[in-house]
């Protein structure tokens, strides 16, 4: 169970992003920058994903998408946001199709800043996503404990 | 009669695409009877944020339409600017230019290789691919600092300095090594089985179809059309080097992956010619128009300009009108948005497996593609050029 819980599977989501952060996070799964070093894999559908990369501003038309995909996802998930745009919205906050941050659609976890930021930066933050998800899996298992005893 | 076919969704989250984009195919059996391609997942609305804006603001705006061709619509949008203040650039300036837009080239069409073999399920080469492209991202790391986005740009001159000792010989060592391997994928693709098979034959796209669609790019080159921004209207240094224009006949998804292949052994020579050729003299930080830009340069009577540059996946046109140093009015029409319309026509009768191969061989880009056109209760207006000027201008 272990190893389970170490190998976590990454899906990519692009809400509306210039492309530039996707070829970031894609570079991780190639020889220089192998993430696959720390368990991770990389899975095109969201349903088998523990951690969720979401890049871009969130426009109008990928907001439910984003809500979607985000409850197709098995419990303890974790999402990041990559990117300035997914931080914060950079200057397409002042678009007239984008109209909320990422965080208000959906939780996210860990921001990593940079327009767009270096592979190291998003490796990082996947090695903290691990450990993220760690907790949260203790936590749930935790819960269910409590609710089976009752 | 009972209706046999069903519909289903390709996209807009699907394995095929990186980018949203859906495609509702309307199938009998295995093959393909209609499809409808729905856009808009990525419409942030870059042109009308564009409108209002100071030309430094512009410049740093149309850099991020898209993370692939950045340089290719910043430079367009310097084009524009250049040729409505009549502003040369620098001589030197003008290399360092033409070898950022090459690299971009090499490095567009390789992550593009090995996404195309990722696609037909041949995940060695996406890794080689990937591999070689590392190799380009770290000369751009080189000379302007930044791996995706490289901000090079400036009216009249460019950012940073280029030192024939330094990076030229760090460009030149890189790709050294991109050109000892790429035999081998010329090989593999003219040679192995699993890329013959499955892309040989696969979504042709005839002569008279690629006129008739106004296609460009190495998607026009691969159906035998001779369409090149760089030799048709030579921007930047493109005059002074010299290069072949590369094309193909038969048309399908496997001569589009042949023209790039070769395209970048091209982009390799060119990059080659302007190190040797590159001018002693350092590049002035500033020109004549000064750091605010707006200082010393006289308001030109014209307002209407426009940019075209060939960038990696084809012709990137931008028109503007300027006044005064303001920008009111942005059109950007990118080389997806010309090749993505015969789609539609494509697809009908294939047989669904190919469509993650015919998709991938349009190189398509989203991001940049997604614009805007109104059409108000579908009534058809005809204008002629200056009633369209003064309304829409």
């Amino acid at each position: 169970m272990n190893m389970i819980r170490k190998s976590p599977w990454v899906s990519i989501f692009n809400a509306s992003s210039c492309n530039g952060c996707d070829i970031e996070v894609l570079t991780l799964v190639t020889p220089k920058y192998d993430i696959e070093r720390f368990g991770a894999q990389w899975k095109m559908s969201p349903r088998h994903a523990d951690i969720l990369i979401v890049t871009g501003c969130t426009n109008e038309t990928t907001k439910k998408r984003l809500k979607t995909v985000y409850d197709q996802m098995a419990h303890d998930k974790v999402v990041m946001a990559i990117g300035t745009c997914g931080n914060s919205g950079n200057f397409w906050r002042f678009c007239y199709n984008v109209k909320q941050r990422t965080d208000s659609v959906v939780p996210i976890d860990i921001y990593v800043p940079g327009c767009p930021p270096r592979p190291e930066t998003i490796i990082d933050a996947v090695v903290k996503a691990l450990a993220l998800l760690k907790e949260k899996k203790n936590e749930t298992k935790k819960n269910n404990k409590k609710a089976t005893k009752k | 009669m009972h209706d046999h076919t069903h519909t289903i969704p390709v996209g807009p989250q699907s394995p095929t695409m990186k980018e949203p984009m859906c495609i509702r195919v309307n199938l009998e059996g295995n093959y393909i009877k209609k499809a409808h391609v729905r856009m808009g997942y990525l419409h942030k609305g870059i042109e009308n944020m564009l409108e209002g804006k100071s030309l430094i603001k512009c410049l740093y705006i149309t850099e991020h339409i898209c993370g692939i061709c950045s340089y290719a619509h910043s430079a367009c949008f310097t084009q524009a600017v250049e040729r409505l203040y009549k502003i040369d650039a620098h001589k030197k300036a003008k290399y360092i230019r033409t070898i950022v837009a090459e690299l971009e080239r090499i490095h567009s069409h390789l992550l593009w290789f090995g996404f195309a073999m990722h696609e037909i399920g041949y995940d060695t080469m996406f890794q080689y691919g990937m591999r070689e492209r590392e190799y380009v991202l770290e000369c751009f790391e080189k000379i302007t600092g930044n791996r995706v986005i490289h901000a090079i740009n400036k009216f009249g001159t460019v950012r940073y300095d280029f030192d024939k000792e330094k990076e030229g010989k760090f460009i030149l060592d890189k790709l050294a090594k991109i050109e000892k391997i790429y035999p081998f994928y010329e090989k593999m693709a003219r040679k192995n089985s699993v890329i013959t098979s499955r892309m040989k034959e696969v979504g042709t796209i005839s002569k008279s179809m690629a006129i008739k669609h106004c296609m460009v790019g190495p998607m026009a080159r691969a159906s035998g059309i001779k369409r090149d921004i760089r030799k048709d209207h030579p921007y930047e240094a493109y005059s002074e080097v010299d290069f072949e224009l590369i094309t193909e006949t038969a048309g399908d998804s496997w001569a589009r992956t042949m023209v790039r292949l070769r395209e970048i052994v091209e982009s390799i020579k060119i990059i080659k010619q302007l190190i040797k050729n590159m001018p002693e003299e350092p590049v002035p930080k500033f020109t004549k128009a000064g750091p605010l830009f707006m200082a010393n340069v006289p308001e030109p009577k014209k307002t209407l300009t426009y940019g075209q540059v060939e960038a990696p996946r084809g012709e990137d046109f931008h028109f503007y009108k300027i006044e005064k140093g303001i920008v009111k009015k942005a059109r950007i029409r990118t080389p997806t948005f010309q090749n993505i319309q015969v789609i539609e026509t494509l697809l009908k009768g294939v047989e669904i497996g190919d469509i993650p191969v015919i998709i991938s061989s349009f190189d398509p880009c989203f991001s940049c593609m997604e614009r805007m056109i109104v059409v108000k209760d579908g009534k058809k207006e005809v204008l002629k050029e200056d009633e369209f000027r003064s309304k829409y201008c």
